[in-house]
Protein backbone atom coordinates (compact mmCIF):
# COMPACT_ATOMS: atom_id res chain seq x y z
CA UNK A 1 0.00 0.00 0.00
CA UNK A 2 2.39 2.67 1.17
CA UNK A 3 4.39 4.67 0.32
CA UNK A 4 1.56 6.13 -1.70
CA UNK A 5 3.58 8.08 -4.25
CA UNK A 6 5.90 5.21 -5.09
CA UNK A 7 3.06 2.79 -5.70
CA UNK A 8 1.34 5.39 -7.88
CA UNK A 9 -1.70 5.66 -5.61
CA UNK A 10 -1.52 9.44 -5.63
CA UNK A 11 -0.34 11.87 -8.30
CA UNK A 12 2.69 14.11 -8.17
CA UNK A 13 0.58 17.18 -7.47
CA UNK A 14 -1.36 15.48 -4.69
CA UNK A 15 2.00 14.53 -3.23
CA UNK A 16 3.09 18.18 -3.20
CA UNK A 17 -0.22 19.21 -1.65
CA UNK A 18 0.17 16.58 1.08
CA UNK A 19 3.73 17.80 1.59
CA UNK A 20 2.27 21.19 2.41
CA UNK A 21 -0.23 19.67 4.87
CA UNK A 22 2.49 17.55 6.49
CA UNK A 23 4.61 20.68 6.73
CA UNK A 24 1.83 22.48 8.59
CA UNK A 25 1.73 19.63 11.09
CA UNK A 26 5.53 19.70 11.41
CA UNK A 27 5.66 23.46 11.95
CA UNK A 28 2.74 23.46 14.37
CA UNK A 29 4.22 20.73 16.55
CA UNK A 30 7.70 22.32 16.56
CA UNK A 31 6.37 25.73 17.52
CA UNK A 32 3.92 24.54 20.15
CA UNK A 33 6.63 22.37 21.76
CA UNK A 34 8.79 25.47 22.16
CA UNK A 35 11.29 24.91 19.35
CA UNK A 36 10.87 28.51 18.22
CA UNK A 37 12.92 29.74 21.19
CA UNK A 38 16.67 29.55 20.80
CA UNK A 39 17.30 29.81 24.53
CA UNK A 40 14.96 26.90 25.14
CA UNK A 41 16.73 24.86 22.45
CA UNK A 42 20.16 25.72 23.83
CA UNK A 43 18.97 24.71 27.30
CA UNK A 44 19.50 21.16 26.13
CA UNK A 45 23.26 21.65 26.31
CA UNK A 46 23.27 23.14 29.82
CA UNK A 47 20.70 20.83 31.37
CA UNK A 48 18.17 23.50 32.27
CA UNK A 49 15.70 22.53 29.57
CA UNK A 50 15.80 19.16 27.84
CA UNK A 51 12.74 19.64 25.67
CA UNK A 52 14.84 18.97 22.54
CA UNK A 53 15.92 15.59 23.85
CA UNK A 54 12.39 14.61 24.84
CA UNK A 55 10.60 15.73 21.70
CA UNK A 56 13.32 14.53 19.36
CA UNK A 57 13.69 11.06 20.81
CA UNK A 58 10.00 10.52 21.50
CA UNK A 59 9.32 11.37 17.85
CA UNK A 60 12.02 9.00 16.64
CA UNK A 61 10.70 6.19 18.89
CA UNK A 62 7.11 6.69 17.75
CA UNK A 63 8.19 6.73 14.10
CA UNK A 64 10.34 3.59 14.44
CA UNK A 65 7.69 1.63 16.28
CA UNK A 66 4.89 2.91 14.05
CA UNK A 67 6.68 2.15 10.80
CA UNK A 68 7.67 -1.35 11.91
CA UNK A 69 4.09 -2.12 12.93
CA UNK A 70 2.79 -0.76 9.63
CA UNK A 71 5.27 -3.00 7.86
CA UNK A 72 4.01 -6.00 9.85
CA UNK A 73 0.47 -5.25 8.70
CA UNK A 74 1.72 -4.80 5.10
CA UNK A 75 0.58 -1.19 5.05
CA UNK A 76 3.96 0.07 3.96
CA UNK A 77 6.91 -1.46 2.16
CA UNK A 78 9.93 -0.31 4.12
CA UNK A 79 12.22 -1.31 1.26
CA UNK A 80 10.74 1.53 -0.75
CA UNK A 81 11.22 4.12 1.96
CA UNK A 82 14.17 6.44 1.53
CA UNK A 83 17.09 5.52 3.76
CA UNK A 84 19.74 8.18 3.69
CA UNK A 85 23.01 6.81 2.34
CA UNK A 86 25.96 6.67 4.69
CA UNK A 87 29.02 8.56 3.54
CA UNK A 88 31.05 8.11 6.69
CA UNK A 89 33.42 11.06 6.79
CA UNK A 90 31.20 13.68 5.24
CA UNK A 91 28.47 12.72 7.73
CA UNK A 92 30.86 12.94 10.67
CA UNK A 93 32.48 16.23 9.66
CA UNK A 94 29.19 17.73 8.49
CA UNK A 95 27.59 16.69 11.79
CA UNK A 96 30.40 18.26 13.81
CA UNK A 97 30.11 21.54 11.86
CA UNK A 98 26.35 21.51 12.39
CA UNK A 99 26.88 20.94 16.12
CA UNK A 100 29.11 24.00 16.26
CA UNK A 101 26.44 25.90 14.35
CA UNK A 102 23.80 24.75 16.78
CA UNK A 103 25.59 26.02 19.87
CA UNK A 104 26.58 29.36 18.28
CA UNK A 105 23.35 30.03 16.41
CA UNK A 106 20.87 28.37 18.74
CA UNK A 107 18.71 27.01 15.96
CA UNK A 108 18.70 24.27 13.43
CA UNK A 109 17.27 24.94 9.96
CA UNK A 110 13.75 23.65 10.69
CA UNK A 111 13.38 25.49 13.98
CA UNK A 112 14.81 28.71 12.53
CA UNK A 113 11.99 28.85 9.96
CA UNK A 114 9.45 28.27 12.77
CA UNK A 115 10.99 31.00 14.89
CA UNK A 116 11.19 33.42 11.96
CA UNK A 117 7.53 32.89 11.16
CA UNK A 118 6.49 34.02 14.66
CA UNK A 119 8.72 37.08 14.47
CA UNK A 120 12.10 36.16 16.01
CA UNK A 121 14.54 38.53 14.36
CA UNK A 122 17.60 36.48 15.34
CA UNK A 123 16.10 33.54 13.44
CA UNK A 124 15.82 35.65 10.29
CA UNK A 125 19.53 36.43 10.55
CA UNK A 126 20.24 32.74 11.16
CA UNK A 127 18.39 31.88 7.94
CA UNK A 128 20.39 34.53 6.09
CA UNK A 129 23.58 32.96 7.41
CA UNK A 130 22.35 29.53 6.37
CA UNK A 131 21.87 30.67 2.77
CA UNK A 132 25.35 32.11 2.86
CA UNK A 133 26.71 28.82 4.19
CA UNK A 134 25.07 26.89 1.35
CA UNK A 135 26.53 29.31 -1.20
CA UNK A 136 29.99 28.86 0.36
CA UNK A 137 29.58 25.10 0.12
CA UNK A 138 28.44 25.36 -3.50
CA UNK A 139 31.44 27.50 -4.44
CA UNK A 140 33.90 25.26 -2.62
CA UNK A 141 32.22 22.13 -4.01
CA UNK A 142 34.98 21.15 -6.45
CA UNK A 143 37.44 21.14 -3.53
CA UNK A 144 35.10 19.25 -1.22
CA UNK A 145 33.89 16.69 -3.72
CA UNK A 146 36.33 13.91 -2.75
CA UNK A 147 35.23 14.24 0.88
CA UNK A 148 31.57 14.64 -0.06
CA UNK A 149 31.45 11.57 -2.28
CA UNK A 150 34.10 9.49 -0.51
CA UNK A 151 33.77 6.65 2.02
CA UNK A 152 30.40 5.57 0.64
CA UNK A 153 29.00 2.73 2.73
CA UNK A 154 25.73 2.08 0.91
CA UNK A 155 22.47 2.56 2.75
CA UNK A 156 22.79 0.37 5.81
CA UNK A 157 20.43 0.57 8.74
CA UNK A 158 21.61 0.32 12.31
CA UNK A 159 20.18 -3.21 12.75
CA UNK A 160 21.97 -4.33 9.57
CA UNK A 161 25.23 -2.84 10.80
CA UNK A 162 24.86 -4.58 14.16
CA UNK A 163 23.56 -7.79 12.61
CA UNK A 164 20.45 -7.76 14.79
CA UNK A 165 16.74 -7.89 14.11
CA UNK A 166 14.99 -4.51 13.67
CA UNK A 167 12.67 -5.11 16.63
CA UNK A 168 15.51 -5.96 19.01
CA UNK A 169 17.40 -2.79 18.12
CA UNK A 170 14.23 -0.71 18.52
CA UNK A 171 13.65 -2.20 21.99
CA UNK A 172 17.22 -1.30 22.89
CA UNK A 173 16.77 2.27 21.65
CA UNK A 174 13.53 2.58 23.62
CA UNK A 175 15.29 1.60 26.84
CA UNK A 176 18.25 3.91 26.19
CA UNK A 177 15.93 6.79 25.32
CA UNK A 178 13.80 6.33 28.45
CA UNK A 179 17.00 6.32 30.48
CA UNK A 180 18.04 9.60 28.86
CA UNK A 181 14.62 11.12 29.59
CA UNK A 182 15.08 10.21 33.23
CA UNK A 183 18.52 11.85 33.30
CA UNK A 184 17.08 14.88 31.51
CA UNK A 185 14.33 15.37 34.06
CA UNK A 186 16.85 14.96 36.84
CA UNK A 187 19.04 17.64 35.23
CA UNK A 188 16.09 20.00 34.89
CA UNK A 189 15.51 19.70 38.64
CA UNK A 190 19.17 20.20 39.37
CA UNK A 191 19.63 23.27 37.16
CA UNK A 192 16.24 24.95 37.36
CA UNK A 193 15.65 28.06 35.28
CA UNK A 194 12.51 29.87 34.42
CA UNK A 195 11.16 29.13 30.99
CA UNK A 196 12.10 31.52 28.23
CA UNK B 1 1.50 10.03 37.10
CA UNK B 2 4.27 11.57 35.08
CA UNK B 3 3.94 11.71 31.30
CA UNK B 4 7.29 9.96 31.00
CA UNK B 5 5.88 6.92 32.78
CA UNK B 6 2.80 6.90 30.55
CA UNK B 7 5.08 6.92 27.55
CA UNK B 8 7.18 4.11 29.00
CA UNK B 9 4.10 2.03 29.80
CA UNK B 10 2.90 2.23 26.21
CA UNK B 11 6.10 2.07 24.26
CA UNK B 12 8.01 -0.66 26.12
CA UNK B 13 5.33 -3.34 25.48
CA UNK B 14 5.20 -2.28 21.83
CA UNK B 15 8.98 -2.63 21.65
CA UNK B 16 8.77 -6.07 23.26
CA UNK B 17 6.23 -7.17 20.66
CA UNK B 18 8.47 -5.93 17.84
CA UNK B 19 11.46 -7.71 19.32
CA UNK B 20 9.50 -10.94 19.64
CA UNK B 21 7.73 -11.20 16.29
CA UNK B 22 9.66 -12.13 13.15
CA UNK B 23 10.26 -9.23 10.78
CA UNK B 24 8.03 -8.94 7.76
CA UNK B 25 10.11 -9.81 4.76
CA UNK B 26 7.36 -10.10 2.19
CA UNK B 27 7.21 -7.26 -0.23
CA UNK B 28 3.79 -6.09 -1.26
CA UNK B 29 5.51 -4.37 -4.18
CA UNK B 30 5.48 -6.87 -6.99
CA UNK B 31 5.78 -6.32 -10.66
CA UNK B 32 2.87 -7.89 -12.49
CA UNK B 33 3.64 -9.56 -15.84
CA UNK B 34 1.41 -6.94 -17.52
CA UNK B 35 3.47 -4.12 -16.04
CA UNK B 36 6.66 -5.75 -17.19
CA UNK B 37 5.34 -6.31 -20.70
CA UNK B 38 4.18 -2.72 -20.91
CA UNK B 39 7.59 -1.58 -19.76
CA UNK B 40 9.36 -3.71 -22.34
CA UNK B 41 7.07 -2.56 -25.14
CA UNK B 42 7.50 1.08 -24.33
CA UNK B 43 11.29 0.72 -24.64
CA UNK B 44 11.73 2.75 -21.49
CA UNK B 45 14.62 0.62 -20.35
CA UNK B 46 16.94 1.67 -23.17
CA UNK B 47 19.76 4.18 -23.35
CA UNK B 48 20.77 4.87 -26.94
CA UNK B 49 24.48 4.65 -27.88
CA UNK B 50 24.40 8.40 -28.59
CA UNK B 51 23.18 9.16 -25.08
CA UNK B 52 25.83 6.94 -23.56
CA UNK B 53 28.55 8.41 -25.78
CA UNK B 54 27.46 11.90 -24.78
CA UNK B 55 27.67 11.02 -21.10
CA UNK B 56 31.04 9.32 -21.53
CA UNK B 57 32.53 12.24 -23.43
CA UNK B 58 31.26 14.74 -20.88
CA UNK B 59 32.46 12.45 -18.05
CA UNK B 60 28.99 12.48 -16.54
CA UNK B 61 29.35 11.00 -13.04
CA UNK B 62 25.77 9.74 -13.02
CA UNK B 63 26.53 7.06 -15.62
CA UNK B 64 27.70 3.61 -14.57
CA UNK B 65 28.31 1.12 -17.37
CA UNK B 66 27.95 -2.49 -16.33
CA UNK B 67 29.34 -5.21 -18.56
CA UNK B 68 27.23 -8.34 -17.97
CA UNK B 69 29.36 -10.59 -20.19
CA UNK B 70 31.87 -13.09 -18.84
CA UNK B 71 35.14 -11.98 -17.29
CA UNK B 72 37.15 -13.16 -20.34
CA UNK B 73 35.11 -11.12 -22.75
CA UNK B 74 35.37 -8.12 -20.44
CA UNK B 75 39.15 -8.46 -20.34
CA UNK B 76 39.31 -8.51 -24.15
CA UNK B 77 37.27 -5.38 -24.67
CA UNK B 78 35.01 -3.20 -22.64
CA UNK B 79 33.65 0.31 -22.83
CA UNK B 80 35.66 2.98 -21.00
CA UNK B 81 34.99 2.96 -17.25
CA UNK B 82 32.71 -0.07 -17.38
CA UNK B 83 32.61 -2.46 -14.45
CA UNK B 84 32.13 -6.19 -14.92
CA UNK B 85 29.21 -7.96 -13.26
CA UNK B 86 28.69 -11.23 -15.15
CA UNK B 87 25.02 -12.10 -15.44
CA UNK B 88 25.59 -15.42 -13.68
CA UNK B 89 26.85 -13.74 -10.53
CA UNK B 90 24.51 -10.78 -10.56
CA UNK B 91 22.59 -11.78 -7.45
CA UNK B 92 25.65 -12.16 -5.26
CA UNK B 93 25.70 -9.91 -2.25
CA UNK B 94 28.81 -8.04 -3.33
CA UNK B 95 26.95 -6.41 -6.24
CA UNK B 96 23.85 -5.41 -4.32
CA UNK B 97 25.04 -1.88 -3.64
CA UNK B 98 25.78 -1.41 -7.33
CA UNK B 99 22.49 -2.55 -8.76
CA UNK B 100 20.19 -1.36 -5.96
CA UNK B 101 20.89 2.36 -5.64
CA UNK B 102 19.20 5.63 -6.36
CA UNK B 103 22.09 7.90 -7.24
CA UNK B 104 23.18 6.94 -10.73
CA UNK B 105 22.02 5.41 -13.99
CA UNK B 106 23.26 1.87 -14.40
CA UNK B 107 23.44 0.86 -18.06
CA UNK B 108 23.83 -2.86 -18.71
CA UNK B 109 25.40 -4.01 -21.94
CA UNK B 110 26.38 -7.27 -23.61
CA UNK B 111 27.25 -8.11 -27.22
CA UNK B 112 23.65 -8.09 -28.34
CA UNK B 113 20.86 -7.19 -25.96
CA UNK B 114 19.76 -10.65 -24.83
CA UNK B 115 21.92 -10.89 -21.71
CA UNK B 116 21.63 -7.24 -20.79
CA UNK B 117 17.85 -7.46 -21.05
CA UNK B 118 17.89 -10.48 -18.78
CA UNK B 119 19.93 -8.52 -16.27
CA UNK B 120 17.47 -5.67 -16.49
CA UNK B 121 14.53 -8.05 -16.06
CA UNK B 122 16.12 -9.47 -12.90
CA UNK B 123 16.57 -6.07 -11.35
CA UNK B 124 13.01 -5.07 -12.25
CA UNK B 125 11.65 -8.16 -10.52
CA UNK B 126 13.60 -7.24 -7.43
CA UNK B 127 12.09 -3.78 -7.54
CA UNK B 128 15.44 -2.03 -8.07
CA UNK B 129 15.35 1.27 -9.88
CA UNK B 130 17.65 3.16 -12.20
CA UNK B 131 18.85 0.20 -14.23
CA UNK B 132 18.86 0.46 -18.01
CA UNK B 133 20.07 -1.35 -21.12
CA UNK B 134 22.37 -0.12 -23.86
CA UNK B 135 20.24 -0.16 -26.97
CA UNK B 136 21.51 -2.69 -29.49
CA UNK B 137 24.42 -3.77 -27.31
CA UNK B 138 28.08 -3.58 -28.29
CA UNK B 139 27.34 -4.61 -31.89
CA UNK B 140 25.21 -1.58 -32.46
CA UNK B 141 27.71 0.56 -30.52
CA UNK B 142 30.43 -0.38 -33.01
CA UNK B 143 28.10 0.36 -35.91
CA UNK B 144 27.05 3.77 -34.67
CA UNK B 145 29.87 5.15 -32.57
CA UNK B 146 33.07 3.42 -33.60
CA UNK B 147 32.38 3.07 -37.36
CA UNK B 148 29.54 5.43 -38.13
CA UNK B 149 28.32 5.55 -41.73
CA UNK B 150 28.24 9.00 -43.22
CA UNK B 151 24.77 10.15 -44.13
CA UNK B 152 24.18 11.32 -47.70
CA UNK B 153 25.12 14.96 -48.12
CA UNK B 154 21.51 15.81 -48.80
CA UNK B 155 20.51 14.80 -45.27
CA UNK B 156 19.14 17.38 -42.87
CA UNK B 157 21.66 19.22 -40.74
CA UNK B 158 20.82 17.23 -37.62
CA UNK B 159 21.84 14.01 -39.32
CA UNK B 160 25.20 15.51 -40.33
CA UNK B 161 25.73 16.89 -36.85
CA UNK B 162 24.92 13.50 -35.35
CA UNK B 163 27.43 11.87 -37.64
CA UNK B 164 30.10 14.39 -36.74
CA UNK B 165 29.45 13.81 -33.06
CA UNK B 166 29.61 10.07 -33.45
CA UNK B 167 32.85 10.27 -35.34
CA UNK B 168 34.40 12.55 -32.75
CA UNK B 169 33.10 10.45 -29.87
CA UNK B 170 34.30 7.27 -31.53
CA UNK B 171 37.81 8.62 -31.77
CA UNK B 172 37.75 10.00 -28.24
CA UNK B 173 36.51 6.72 -26.84
CA UNK B 174 39.11 4.52 -28.51
CA UNK B 175 37.98 4.30 -32.10
CA UNK B 176 38.94 1.35 -34.21
CA UNK B 177 38.83 -1.13 -31.35
CA UNK B 178 37.74 -4.47 -32.61
CA UNK B 179 34.83 -6.13 -30.94
CA UNK B 180 34.23 -9.80 -31.12
CA UNK B 181 31.02 -9.72 -33.04
CA UNK B 182 28.60 -12.40 -32.04
CA UNK B 183 27.16 -14.59 -34.73
CA UNK B 184 23.66 -13.30 -34.51
CA UNK B 185 22.83 -10.35 -36.74
CA UNK B 186 22.08 -7.09 -34.98
CA UNK B 187 18.50 -7.33 -33.84
CA UNK B 188 15.85 -4.88 -34.87
CA UNK B 189 16.21 -1.89 -32.60
CA UNK B 190 13.47 -1.09 -30.17
CA UNK B 191 12.29 2.45 -29.92
CA UNK B 192 13.39 4.58 -27.01
CA UNK B 193 10.94 6.33 -24.78
CA UNK B 194 11.82 9.44 -22.80
CA UNK B 195 13.65 8.69 -19.58
CA UNK B 196 11.11 7.93 -16.87
CA UNK B 197 11.27 9.86 -13.65
CA UNK B 198 13.18 8.28 -10.85
CA UNK B 199 10.72 6.45 -8.74
CA UNK B 200 12.51 6.26 -5.48
CA UNK B 201 12.20 9.71 -4.08
CA UNK B 202 15.21 11.81 -3.46
CA UNK B 203 15.82 12.53 0.16
CA UNK B 204 18.16 14.83 1.93
CA UNK B 205 17.30 17.60 4.23
CA UNK C 1 0.48 40.92 20.82
CA UNK C 2 1.67 42.37 24.07
CA UNK C 3 1.92 39.70 26.65
CA UNK C 4 2.86 40.72 30.15
CA UNK C 5 6.21 39.24 30.99
CA UNK C 6 5.88 39.19 34.76
CA UNK C 7 4.44 35.82 35.79
CA UNK C 8 6.11 33.23 33.61
CA UNK C 9 4.35 29.96 34.02
CA UNK C 10 5.74 26.59 33.06
CA UNK C 11 2.72 25.73 30.94
CA UNK C 12 3.30 27.92 27.92
CA UNK C 13 4.21 25.01 25.71
CA UNK C 14 2.59 21.63 25.25
CA UNK C 15 4.04 18.67 27.10
CA UNK C 16 7.25 17.61 25.34
CA UNK C 17 6.29 13.94 25.27
CA UNK C 18 2.96 14.81 23.69
CA UNK C 19 4.84 17.00 21.20
CA UNK C 20 7.18 14.11 20.47
CA UNK C 21 4.34 11.68 19.84
CA UNK C 22 2.66 14.17 17.50
CA UNK C 23 5.94 14.82 15.68
CA UNK C 24 6.46 11.07 15.33
CA UNK C 25 3.00 10.74 13.77
CA UNK C 26 3.84 13.54 11.30
CA UNK C 27 7.04 11.69 10.43
CA UNK C 28 5.13 8.45 9.87
CA UNK C 29 2.66 10.31 7.65
CA UNK C 30 5.52 11.71 5.56
CA UNK C 31 6.99 8.24 5.11
CA UNK C 32 3.61 6.70 4.34
CA UNK C 33 2.64 9.30 1.76
CA UNK C 34 5.95 9.99 0.09
CA UNK C 35 8.40 7.34 1.24
CA UNK C 36 10.64 9.96 2.83
CA UNK C 37 11.12 11.86 6.01
CA UNK C 38 10.93 15.50 6.92
CA UNK C 39 13.55 18.12 6.17
CA UNK C 40 14.47 21.73 6.15
CA UNK C 41 17.88 22.52 4.71
CA UNK C 42 16.96 20.88 1.39
CA UNK C 43 14.37 23.61 0.89
CA UNK C 44 17.02 26.23 1.66
CA UNK C 45 19.28 24.62 -0.94
CA UNK C 46 16.45 24.73 -3.49
CA UNK C 47 15.99 28.42 -2.78
CA UNK C 48 19.72 29.09 -3.18
CA UNK C 49 19.88 27.22 -6.48
CA UNK C 50 16.76 28.96 -7.76
CA UNK C 51 18.25 32.34 -6.86
CA UNK C 52 21.54 31.59 -8.57
CA UNK C 53 19.72 30.27 -11.65
CA UNK C 54 17.84 33.56 -11.91
CA UNK C 55 20.50 36.04 -10.85
CA UNK C 56 23.57 34.47 -12.42
CA UNK C 57 22.50 31.87 -14.99
CA UNK C 58 26.00 31.82 -16.47
CA UNK C 59 27.47 30.89 -13.13
CA UNK C 60 24.84 28.18 -12.64
CA UNK C 61 26.01 26.59 -15.88
CA UNK C 62 29.69 26.79 -15.05
CA UNK C 63 29.89 25.88 -11.38
CA UNK C 64 29.85 22.15 -10.87
CA UNK C 65 27.55 22.17 -7.83
CA UNK C 66 24.74 23.99 -9.63
CA UNK C 67 25.25 22.02 -12.83
CA UNK C 68 24.89 18.70 -11.03
CA UNK C 69 21.90 19.92 -9.05
CA UNK C 70 20.08 21.24 -12.11
CA UNK C 71 20.85 18.09 -14.07
CA UNK C 72 19.28 15.94 -11.38
CA UNK C 73 16.24 18.22 -10.97
CA UNK C 74 14.84 18.68 -14.48
CA UNK C 75 11.61 20.14 -13.11
CA UNK C 76 13.47 23.03 -11.54
CA UNK C 77 14.72 23.50 -8.00
CA UNK C 78 11.50 24.88 -6.54
CA UNK C 79 9.30 22.00 -7.64
CA UNK C 80 10.53 19.84 -4.81
CA UNK C 81 8.75 18.02 -2.02
CA UNK C 82 10.75 19.77 0.67
CA UNK C 83 9.92 23.22 -0.68
CA UNK C 84 6.19 22.58 -0.31
CA UNK C 85 6.74 20.98 3.07
CA UNK C 86 8.74 24.01 4.22
CA UNK C 87 6.01 26.42 3.14
CA UNK C 88 3.70 24.32 5.30
CA UNK C 89 6.11 24.59 8.23
CA UNK C 90 6.04 28.37 8.05
CA UNK C 91 2.22 28.38 7.98
CA UNK C 92 1.97 25.78 10.77
CA UNK C 93 4.37 27.60 13.06
CA UNK C 94 2.53 30.87 12.45
CA UNK C 95 -0.79 29.22 13.33
CA UNK C 96 0.65 27.83 16.54
CA UNK C 97 2.17 31.19 17.40
CA UNK C 98 -1.18 32.87 16.79
CA UNK C 99 -3.16 30.35 18.84
CA UNK C 100 -0.79 30.43 21.81
CA UNK C 101 -0.31 34.19 21.58
CA UNK C 102 3.40 34.22 20.76
CA UNK C 103 3.51 36.40 17.65
CA UNK C 104 5.95 39.18 18.41
CA UNK C 105 8.95 40.78 16.73
CA UNK C 106 11.91 40.46 19.02
CA UNK C 107 15.52 39.40 19.29
CA UNK C 108 15.70 36.71 21.92
CA UNK C 109 18.93 36.72 23.88
CA UNK C 110 20.37 36.16 27.30
CA UNK C 111 20.23 39.32 29.48
CA UNK C 112 24.02 39.15 29.72
CA UNK C 113 24.59 39.89 26.03
CA UNK C 114 23.42 42.57 23.61
CA UNK C 115 21.08 42.06 20.69
CA UNK C 116 23.93 42.86 18.36
CA UNK C 117 26.09 40.09 19.77
CA UNK C 118 23.18 37.66 19.54
CA UNK C 119 22.61 38.52 15.88
CA UNK C 120 26.29 38.17 15.00
CA UNK C 121 26.36 34.73 16.60
CA UNK C 122 23.10 33.80 14.86
CA UNK C 123 24.65 34.62 11.48
CA UNK C 124 27.81 32.64 12.27
CA UNK C 125 25.71 29.71 13.45
CA UNK C 126 23.61 29.93 10.30
CA UNK C 127 26.69 29.84 8.08
CA UNK C 128 28.05 26.81 9.91
CA UNK C 129 24.70 25.03 9.80
CA UNK C 130 24.17 25.81 6.12
CA UNK C 131 27.62 24.53 5.23
CA UNK C 132 27.46 21.49 7.50
CA UNK C 133 24.01 20.45 6.34
CA UNK C 134 25.22 20.32 2.73
CA UNK C 135 28.34 18.36 3.59
CA UNK C 136 26.45 16.01 5.90
CA UNK C 137 23.53 15.57 3.45
CA UNK C 138 20.87 16.88 5.76
CA UNK C 139 20.26 18.71 8.99
CA UNK C 140 18.83 17.77 12.36
CA UNK C 141 15.38 17.05 10.95
CA UNK C 142 16.32 15.60 7.57
CA UNK C 143 19.27 13.46 8.44
CA UNK C 144 19.19 12.88 12.18
CA UNK C 145 15.46 12.72 13.03
CA UNK C 146 14.14 11.23 9.79
CA UNK C 147 17.15 8.95 9.54
CA UNK C 148 16.63 7.62 13.05
CA UNK C 149 12.93 7.11 12.33
CA UNK C 150 13.83 4.63 9.58
CA UNK C 151 16.76 3.24 11.63
CA UNK C 152 19.34 4.47 9.13
CA UNK C 153 22.94 4.16 10.30
CA UNK C 154 23.72 7.56 8.79
CA UNK C 155 20.93 9.13 10.86
CA UNK C 156 22.41 7.84 14.12
CA UNK C 157 25.90 9.00 13.14
CA UNK C 158 24.76 12.51 12.31
CA UNK C 159 22.66 12.72 15.47
CA UNK C 160 25.64 11.66 17.57
CA UNK C 161 27.97 14.19 15.97
CA UNK C 162 25.57 17.14 15.94
CA UNK C 163 24.67 16.80 19.60
CA UNK C 164 28.10 15.56 20.65
CA UNK C 165 29.87 18.60 19.18
CA UNK C 166 27.28 20.98 20.59
CA UNK C 167 27.72 19.48 24.07
CA UNK C 168 31.48 19.60 23.74
CA UNK C 169 31.45 23.28 22.81
CA UNK C 170 28.64 24.30 25.19
CA UNK C 171 30.98 25.48 27.94
CA UNK C 172 32.63 28.09 25.68
CA UNK C 173 29.32 29.67 24.74
CA UNK C 174 27.58 29.51 28.10
CA UNK C 175 27.43 33.29 28.45
CA UNK C 176 25.31 33.55 25.30
CA UNK C 177 22.55 31.38 26.65
CA UNK C 178 22.35 31.10 30.41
Amino acid sequence: MGPLIINDIISQNTNFFLAFIIGIGFGFVLESSGFSSSRKLAGMFYGYDTVVLKVFFTAALVAMVGLLFMSLFNWIDLDMVYINPTYLWSTIIGGAIMGAGFITGGFCPGTSFCAASIGKIDAIFFIGGMFLGIVIFAEAYPLLEPLYKGSFKGTPTLPQALGLKDGVVVLGIIIVALGMFWVGEWAEKKFPREEY
Amino acid sequence: MKPRLYLALIIIPLGLILAAVPANTTHPYKLSPQDLLEHVNSGMQYFSPDEVAHMLVSKDPSLVLIDVRSEDEYEKFHLPGAINIPLSSMLEDQWKDYINQDLRYNVFYSNGTVNSNQAWMLTRQLGYQNNYVLQGGLNYWVETIINPTAPPSTSPDEEIAKYDFRKGAGQALGGGAVVESSTQPAPALPKIAPRPKKKRVEGGC
Amino acid sequence: MSESRKPIKKTRYINPYLGGVLLGLVLIAANFVSGRGLGASGAAKSAVVATVNTVAPGHAENAQFFREYNASHPQGPMKAWLVFQMLGVIVGAFLSGAIFNRLKFKVEHSPKITSKRRIIFAVIGGILFGFGSQLGRGCTSGSALSGMGVLSLGGFISMAFIFGTAFALAWFFRKNWI
